[in-house]
Parts: structure tokens; C-alpha cells; sequence
């Protein structure tokens, strides 16, 4: 029996989790929501999860029932991320690591965010379409290692979304993306250019429209073409625009057409959690691996 | 506590030190190795070196410009206030009230 705590918190989102040889004992978290039209600055994400990371911290155990001689070890998130977030849940990963006597695990957030997906969802061997505010990127596992495929060039698909929210001022709460999917759904009128005026009114519920269908269509395409270079029959859809169940619903299409099985979780794993780092923490161990406190430090890349 | 440096002075550089008591050097040793592994944000004109003598964490800056040496010690004491916090709420009883969760 191997319990493991996952620490993380490498954007606006502060999460610590508890996983017991693949059952989640608790994931309690915190976001940071900033007013409409203004994003996250690094230094105030950190001092957010400052403010909060200790209380989280002792909930999840609370929720758990366990007591620290209980865990076997501390997962956190290495990277990638903002720097000074990172540094900041660093810190207690490290410090109650040694004041308990347990192993560190510095953690890869993207294959936390796939360990978490393959547990939940039980799918073998996927190909994996990560997509949230950070990331974009086409997964595929070869070779006893996870590979890119595909990826944005620019920024992530959830930045896009999250950038044209700003713009338009759509609350942060409880994040952009799930606005502007509400908004989205009363969207009746596909148009072509994103530019909508009735009259002396606008409509913004069209150009959100176009926006999703247009990226999400984009995101089908280079994940198809992936499972036709791997062979693959599984996909599986993970980070905070996986939520979406407009993209959702358009990768299910796809993998119909190739009689393909999709795979997603809800909001509880798709956006940054705790677990999900316990998770990817735990397969480490399980292969031997720890990490050592001098080479603990954090990654943004 | 600040000193002014003197000695040790390499042309132009400010230099900036700091003491930190712990109950032992158990807890300096944890704060040290919790503090140190991160490299700074800015990688040019600062650079610290952290250390442990007995019981006392020690500090020592070096820094082109009082800019980037305050942002620097300034965020050094967040995290260090960040430690002790944790090492109070989830370590031994050493530094815990009978009253708290350990």
C-alpha cells in the first residue's frame, strides 16, 4: 500500500491530493480569480497560494483521515509553470518532506494531467490531446516515453480563449473558459469573419461560436492525424479546455467516424489538481525513482 | 542583521547578510535545503549563498544594483517565513503548541 501526497500549484489554481495505490483519499482546491479583463501576474499567484497552501494543505489530510506518519511520500510539481508559484508550493513539498522523513517527487505537470486521465478513465494506451492555459499539445506514448506529436507554435489554445475573454470582459469566475462556454451555447449564427452588428447592438455570442468551433476543429484535426501515425484507437482529452463539452462532442464525431474510443474526466481532474501530481508521484515510486533536495528545483519550462 | 560590508567588497557590489536562529540545527538544516535549491528569477547581478553554522541559517548577497538586492532579500524572507509557518504547523512538537495540529 503506497500513499502519496501531490502538491500543485504552477498556475492560478493551488491543489494538494491524496491518492492511495489509485483511489483518491481527497483533493481539495483553491483558485485564483482575478476581476474581468485582467489575467494572472506570477507574483500575485504566488502570494495567493501563499496565503492559502497550509490550510489546503491540512484539509486534504483532514478529509483523508490520515495523520503524516501515513504518507509514504511527497509529490510536487518540478515544472513547467510560472516561477514564483512553483517556488512557493516547492517550499512546503520540501520542508514537509524532511520534517516527515519521506522522499521527495518532483513531478512533470503535463504527465500529471495524463496519469490522472488513464486512472480515472481506465483507457490503455491513448493518444492524448492536452489542451488547457498553458498547454496544447498532442501526446502519444512510444518507446517508454511520452512523446509530442503535435503542438501549438504559438500559445495554448486555452490562452487564446482566455486572452479574447479579457477583451470582451467576461468574468473570471469560476474560470473564462466555462463562460465563455455558456455564452457559446446560445450562439445560433455560425459566421465566417468575427465580426457581429445588429443594428446598434452587438452580438458576442456568435463570435464565441466561431472561436470554439473554428480552434476546437483545429485541435480534431492534428489529434486525428496523430492516431492515424501511432495506429491508435483510444483518445483521451486532458487539462482545463477538456472540460469543454463542445470539444468534447466534436472529438466523439471523429472518433466515431474512425471507430475510436473517447476518453475524458470532469472538472474535478481535467483542471490542476493535487491528485493528479499524487498520481504521476506514485508511478514514479512505484519505478524507484525520487527526487533529490538539491535537484528539486523548479522548471518554467 | 544587516551589515554594511566592508572587507570583502569586490568593486562596486552591495553585500547584504543575514542570521537566522533555529532551536537546533536539525531546523536550519531543513531550512537550508528547502530554501537553496531554486536558482534566482534574474539571473544577472545577484547571487546568495546560504549556509548553516550550528544552530543558525546564514545568508550572503551580492548584488550590483539596491534594486534587485531589495527584491531579491525581499522575497528570500517570504519564503523563509513560509518554512518556519510549515515547520510550526507540521513538524515535531519542538516547535509546536500542544494546541495545534502536528
Amino acid at each position: 500500500m503506497t500513499v502519496v501526497i501531490g502538491f500543485e500549484g504552477s498556475a492560478n489554481k493551488i491543489g494538494v491530493g491524496i491518492i492511495r495505490d489509485g483511489e483518491v483519499l481527497s483533493n481539495p482546491r483553491r483558485t485564483y480569480i482575478t476581476p474581468p479583463g485582467q489575467g494572472f501576474m506570477p507574483s500575485d499567484t504566488a502570494r495567493h497560494h501563499r496565503a492559502v497552501i497550509l490550510t489546503v494543505l491540512k484539509e486534504a489530510l483532514e478529509e483523508a483521515g490520515l495523520k503524516p506518519a501515513d504518507i509514504d511520500c511527497v509529490a510536487y510539481t518540478k515544472g513547467p509553470g510560472m516561477g514564483a508559484p512553483l517556488v512557493t508550493v516547492a517550499i512546503v513539498a520540501r520542508t514537509v518532506a524532511q520534517l516527515w522523513g519521506k522522499p521527495l517527487l518532483g513531478v512533470n505537470h503535463c504527465i500529471g494531467h495524463i496519469e490522472m486521465g488513464r486512472l480515472i478513465t481506465k483507457a490503455s494506451n491513448p493518444t492524448v490531446l492536452y489542451v488547457s492555459g498553458g498547454n496544447t499539445q498532442v501526446i502519444a506514448y512510444s518507446e517508454r516515453r511520452y512523446r509530442i506529436f503535435g503542438e501549438t507554435i504559438d500559445i495554448a489554445v486555452g490562452n487564446c480563449l482566455d486572452r479574447f475573454a479579457r477583451v470582451i470582459k467576461i468574468s473570471n469566475d469560476p474560470s473564462p473558459g466555462y463562460n465563455i462556454e455558456q455564452m457559446a451555447k446560445t450562439g445560433t449564427q455560425y459566421v465566417e469573419l468575427p465580426y457581429t452588428v445588429k443594428g446598434m447592438d452587438v452580438s458576442f455570442s456568435g463570435i464565441l461560436s466561431y472561436i470554439e468551433e473554428t480552434v476546437f476543429a483545429m485541435l480534431v484535426e492534428i489529434t486525428e492525424r496523430a492516431m492515424a501515425h501511432c495506429s491508435s484507437q483510444e483518445v483521451l482529452i486532458v487539462g482545463g479546455v477538456g472540460c469543454n463539452l463542445r470539444l468534447q462532442e466534436m472529438m466523439g464525431v471523429m472518433c466515431e467516424e474512425r471507430g475510436a474510443k473517447l476518453f475524458a474526466t470532469d472538472d474535478r481532474f481535467c483542471i490542476d489538481n493535487g491528485a493528479m501530481i499524487a498520481q504521476a508521484g506514485w508511478e514514479m515510486f512505484q519505478s524507484g525513482q525520487v527526487t533529490e533536495l538539491e535537484d528539486s528545483w523548479i522548471t518554467q519550462r | 542583521m544587516a551589515t554594511g560590508g566592508d572587507s570583502n567588497l569586490e568593486a562596486g557590489k552591495l553585500e547584504f547578510s543575514l542570521d537566522v536562529p533555529f532551536p537546533s540545527s536539525h531546523e536550519a538544516l531543513i531550512a537550508l535545503r528547502s530554501l537553496s535549491p531554486d536558482q534566482e528569477p534574474r539571473r544577472g547581478g545577484i547571487s546568495k549563498q546560504l549556509s548553516v553554522s550550528g544552530s543558525t541559517l546564514s545568508v550572503r548577497w551580492s548584488a550590483d544594483e539596491a534594486r534587485i538586492l531589495r527584491v531579491s532579500v525581499s522575497s528570500f524572507l517570504d519564503h523563509l517565513s513560509l518554512v518556519i509557518e510549515t515547520m510550526e504547523m507540521f513538524g515535531p512538537s519542538l516547535l509546536c503548541d500542544a494546541a495545534q495540529v502536528c
